[in-house]
């Protein structure tokens, strides 16, 4: 007996985790993510970036093209890889691919709003700063330390043509892509003009306050774990997102053959959800208490703005090729991901608060070591180290290590590992994996300072002060690399 | 004519595949289709990413699934060439 009520706790923390996960305010960030990633792999032409890598380009602009290339081109830590193999391979600088390879899983767009909307916006800009500043600092350091072998690399190869196509972003999709992150933003900013109620009214009946008793029944609110129960808002949005699912696997998985009803009815169901998300409903007695947001305002100007903007900026091709790549994005991500959520909240019930406040409680050097090798041995699919962190933080990890281990955990597995090695060789893949390890470990130990509220100012100084060597480093690399330039000329 | 697909399976190649098929059927030229997935056969080519096309050795588009008109007239200027 004890048995199975310790089953049933564990698929009731499980659902319950699985349940905060598709409510109001997720489903408000995590669909226009996939819109907004799909948009970015399907209407800017890879070249608009990769023009700036080749190692014709000045290290300023190779550097800055590559820790900021990846929101464009990796809108998944998944394709970051293949791309930075590729890169590297065809003759782009030693320094700005390695910026690439750290930069690019922190700074996509599912990433950053997933983590912002379920851990914190302050994780989510320490994750993209902290990120960007020790990627180059990462890349600097490599290039400076196989600055003999990159050059004869360089000298033994062309650069290659590959770097040299151009590409036109037109002014209409970055419109596009405005009112596609406005989507986002509305749904997820938490400021009063947006979250707050401007008028209510009520809905009679009395069927709402004894269904959500039977929802608090089957999933238990549990505030200590940080489970949310299901709301009656919440069942609604269940159900239109299992619609959704069938109306796009028959409207989507065939848009190349042309628009059917079928992908008008999700799309239009994808536009229903994100409305009904955007209202504020609570069950009380003898009915249902509904709140016009100010978000549900700015989500419906904004997502009517979206659907003119598409039938006005683009041709069919282009619209199919956006809904194909949101569709193969969340068919290749969602599935892993609800497994992920489903196992990590089962996680809460099972591994003990002590344990985990004992290894990485405090913001400690070894905590963080902690977090950042937990995320190095263990392997989790795209975005899954999302909800592995929620269930870190309910059970009582600092936010400092916390930082550490999200930043490692997508960078550093074994498997991008072995990959980096047959890139780039076991020499420079020991070297990056050691300064990976050592920059996630301060990065971590720096947030958590911070967060302690110990001197905020002292940290932005040594941030500041490092940044500030970086530039120096560079600019003495830059100045050497080409002063044997010109005197390998004069000869 | 020779109508190289390069990529390793991922869904964009075979979309790439049929797309080149069918292009190729409309315009009534004879081709043969081969699909390169080996890696180091890939990278051979002066690419960044997959899916590319490639005919008769010259890389016309990588990275992306070109419309049906664009591998058209990449036919079309070739077999005329021929």
């Amino acid at each position: 007996m004890t048995v199975l009520s310790y089953l049933v706790t564990l698929l009731q923390t499980g659902m319950g985790s699985l349940a905060a996960y598709l409510a109001a305010h997720v489903l408000l960030c995590l669909l226009p993510a996939f819109f907004i990633a799909g948009a970015l792999s399907a209407l800017i032409p890879k070249e608009a970036i990769t023009r700036y890598l080749g190692r014709d380009a000045p290290k300023w602009i190779s550097y800055s093209a590559a820790a900021l290339g990846g929101f464009v081109l990796a809108v998944c830590s998944c394709t970051i890889m293949p791309l930075f193999a590729s890169i590297y391979s065809k003759g782009a600088g030693l320094g700005p691919a390695i910026t690439f390879l750290f930069v690019g899983p922190a700074i996509n767009i599912l990433a950053i709003s997933f983590t912002g909307v379920q851990i914190g916006m302050d994780i989510a800009l320490a994750r993209i700063l902290l990120s960007i500043v020790f990627g180059v600092g990462i890349g600097l350091i490599v290039a400076w330390l196989y600055r003999k072998q990159d050059a004869a690399r360089e000298q033994a190869s062309d650069s290659s043509a590959a770097f040299r196509a151009k590409a036109h972003v037109p002014v209409q999709t970055w419109i596009f892509f405005g009112l596609l992150l406005g989507v986002l933003i509305a749904g997820t900013l938490q400021i009063g003009l947006l979250t707050q109620s401007y008028t209510t009214f009520a809905l009679p009946g009395s069927w709402a306050p004894r269904l959500q008793a039977w929802l608090d029944g089957i999933v238990p609110p549990n505030p200590s774990l940080g489970i949310e129960g299901v709301s009656v808002q919440g069942v609604l949005l269940i159900g239109l997102l299992v619609l959704i699912g069938v109306t796009a696997w028959l409207g989507l998985n065939k848009i190349y053959d042309g628009f059917t009803p079928w992908t008008y009815a999700s799309l239009g169901l994808i536009t229903l959800t994100l409305i009904v998300a955007s209202f504020k409903v609570s069950a009380v007695d003898g009915g249902l208490l509904v709140g016009l947001t100010g978000k549900l305002v700015a989500e419906v100007v904004l997502l009517a703005a979206v659907w003119w903007g598409a039938a006005r900026f683009f041709d069919e091709y282009e619209r199919q090729e956006w809904l194909w790549e949101m569709w193969r994005f969340v068919k290749q991500i969602v599935p892993l991901l609800v497994v992920g959520v489903f196992a990590a909240g089962m996680a809460r019930s099972i591994v003990p608060a002590t344990w985990i406040q004992a290894i990485a409680g405090r913001n400690t050097l070894w905590a963080n070591l902690a977090g950042v090798l937990f995320g190095v041995f263990m392997y989790f699919p795209t975005l899954v180290e999302v909800p592995i962190a929620q269930t870190f933080l309910s059970l009582g990890m600092h936010r400092g290590p916390l930082l550490a281990y999200l930043l490692a955990d997508p960078e550093l597995s074994l498997q991008s590992i072995l990959i980096t090695n047959s890139v780039i060789g076991k020499g420079k893949t020991a070297v990056y994996v050691l300064l990976v390890t050592v920059f996630s470990t301060l990065s971590g130990l720096l947030f958590g300072a911070w967060v302690n509220g110990t001197n905020a100012w002292l940290i932005v100084g040594l941030v500041v002060a490092g940044i500030a060597v970086l530039v120096a480093g560079s600019a003495w690399i830059n100045r050497r690399s080409t002063r044997r330039a010109a005197s390998a000329e004069a000869v | 004519m020779e109508i190289k697909i390069l990529g390793s399976g991922c869904p964009n190649c075979k979309r790439l595949e049929a797309l080149a098929h069918e292009v190729a059927d409309e315009l009534g030229i004879e081709a043969t289709f081969t699909k390169v997935t080996d890696p180091a056969e890939i990278m051979a080519y002066d690419i960044l990413s997959t899916p590319a096309l490639v005919i008769d050795e010259t890389v016309v588009s990588s990275g992306r699934v070109p419309r049906k008109d664009e591998i058209a007239g990449w036919l079309e200027a070739i077999e005329h060439t021929e």
